[in-house]
């Protein structure tokens, strides 16, 4: 599948484009799972899903970095960036749903297949032909239209084994693969969290840096339960939910031994599962604040686009407007759905402008 | 009439007493909390009274001042549901009232639940994080208060997106709510 590998800037830049598509896409899932719990009495699986999608804010600004340091643009505006729910990633040879839901058995288990450990089984497998689904899928190559990575995985070992296929070539012809402006990388003084700072990308070796973390900090490293910077990896944070026992240094894969952990599945909203604005009644407060909530997520993707584009400081910014989306989810998940008996609402991530959804319209 | 059949009739007489719409107050997370709250302490009779006298007053406007809050019996209640909703505390009914209509076993000052302090409708009143709670985010009190609009009154004040939006404008074009009130707000916002 030569015609599927990374041989031109153009197609890294692509590929950059698809994993910042890929890290952002997990985050409306979590972000709703987390606050469709009641109160932070359900406080280990609250922990748990706050400290993921964290971390995939951190994979999203490095994957950024990356993207502007080989000289691309990272734009989380286009029409295609957020993905229509459910969305579609790889599993082997097939591909699995990805929905916005509440905090549940069945969220877990999906949340388990998106940052699980799968390593294709043979080479000629990295890659394989997408089946029938005609979704857009995530992780797809987006050189080779019809084929796609057997894992997550496998996609970031295509864009590393890129990155240094690139440089080769650059430095053979004498020519610099890293010419991107330093001013628009996210410096650690820009980012705030735990979890890790960000990894100024600066030429291959960092940039490699930045890909293995992006990749470990989800699946771990070497097979191992725990990430480069010896952080339990977003796969077994999960596992610890459906085993209720944490996990401890020295434990193996599925064998946690760590203090037992509690969670109260029933203390959840319920809300509609991959709800769009038309499941919500025509001229309901409902309908109108979940439509804002889309326009102000709008604005928020491009606001980052700015902050990734030359003006990181505005990431600093960024993170009260954070804090006031939280606010608007809890809100929306907060209200039964009219008529809907008991069934909650939740943000619906419809962008406005995109085609085929109602996010034009709160009518 | 059950908690649940009372909750629909106790969401709207909240909404008209605090000014926030029924979808707001749903958004504090603390309804049923705050219905079991008072009917905990002043009964299923007395709230049903004071939600009968509601319901009368729909079709008969400037009423809700004369048969709720100047009754002595259901207006300091009246007032303590707005307390509730704002404060999040239930405040022990005044003398005057137990003098008048006997003293309820339930009845005291408390905070009606853990989660009711942050979600009091005053922080959002104010455009201020609860101190202590729902943190806000560094630095962000650098930047004006975002008040939400009273209801009925959206044209004549900014709604907290076009505030956001004049926020950040220095630096980003956020969304911008369209047609003439959101023009109108604009104006006034700048």
């Amino acid at each position: 599948m030569t015609d599927a590998k990374i041989t031109t800037i153009e197609q890294l830049h692509a590929y950059l484009y698809a994993a910042l598509q890929l890290e952002h896409a997990t985050i409306p899932p979590y972000l709703t799972a987390l606050y469709s719990l009641r109160n932070e009495s359900n406080s280990p699986a609250w922990r748990i899903l706050r400290v993921v999608v964290v971390e995939e804010m951190l994979h999203l600004s490095l994957a950024a970095n990356v993207m502007n340091a080989v000289g691309g643009t990272p734009d989380l505006t286009a029409p295609d960036f957020v993905p229509d729910y459910p969305a579609c990633l790889p599993d082997g040879e097939d591909d699995f749903a990805v929905d916005i839901q509440s905090f549940s058995a069945a969220a877990v288990d999906t949340f388990l297949m998106i940052e699980r450990p799968a390593q294709a089984p043979r080479a000629e497998l990295r890659l394989v032909p997408r089946g029938a689904s005609a979704r857009h899928l995530l992780a797809a190559s987006p050189t080779a239209p019809g084929m796609q990575y057997y894992s997550i995985g496998e996609f970031y070992a295509e864009i590393s084994r890129g990155l240094r296929y690139l440089s080769d070539e650059y430095a053979r012809e004498g020519r610099e693969l890293f010419t991107g402006d330093r001013r628009r990388q996210v410096t650690p003084e820009f980012f705030y969290s735990g979890g890790g700072e960000p990894i100024v990308v600066t030429g291959l070796e960092s940039a490699l840096r930045a890909v293995d973390f992006i990749a470990g900090q989800g699946e771990g490293l070497g097979g191992g339960i725990y990430d480069a910077g010896n952080e339990l990896a977003h796969y077994y944070r999960f596992e610890q939910l459906k085993a209720g026992r944490y996990y401890q240094k020295g434990d193996q894969p599925g064998r946690p031994t760590g203090p037992a952990l509690w969670v109260d599945w029933g203390n959840v909203y319920p809300v509609l599962k991959n709800a769009g604005l038309d499941d919500y009644p025509t001229g309901s407060e409902l309908r109108r604040v979940a439509h804002e909530f889309n326009e102000t997520y709008a604005g928020f993707l491009r606001f980052l686009t700015k902050a990734f584009t030359g003006q990181p400081e505005l990431l600093l910014e960024a993170v009260p407007q954070m804090f006031r989306l939280r606010d608007d989810i809890r809100r929306l998940i907060r209200n039964p759905i009219p008529g809907r008996d008991g069934v909650h609402a939740a943000p619906t991530f419809e962008m406005p402008g995109v085609a085929g959804s109602a996010a034009g319209s709160t009518a | 009439m059950s908690a649940a059949g009372m909750s629909g009739r106790f969401l709207a007489f909240s909404s008209e007493v605090t000014a926030f719409s029924v979808f707001d107050l749903q958004g504090t997370g603390q309804a049923e909390s705050y219905l079991s709250t008072v009917l905990r302490v002043v009964g299923e009779e007395t709230l049903e009274e004071l939600l009968g006298a509601y319901a009368r007053t729909a079709h008969r406007p400037r009423t809700l001042e004369a048969d709720i809050f100047s009754s002595e019996k259901l207006g300091p209640i009246a007032r303590n549901i707005i307390k509730l909703w704002y404060a999040g505390v239930w405040y022990a009914l005044p003398p005057e009232w137990t003098e008048s209509f006997g003293a309820l076993e339930n009845d005291g000052t408390f905070t009606a639940s853990s989660g009711a302090y942050p979600e009091g409708l005053l922080w959002r009143t104010i455009g201020a994080n609860p101190p202590g709670a729902k943190a806000p985010g560094y630095g962000s009190w650098a930047h004006a208060p975002i008040i939400p609009p009273i209801p009925g009154d959206e044209p004549a004040r900014p709604s907290a997106a076009v505030l956001a939006d004049t926020q950040a404008e220095a630096h980003a074009d956020v969304p911008r709510p369209r047609g003439p009130q959101a023009q109108q707000a604009k104006e006034t916002a700048q």
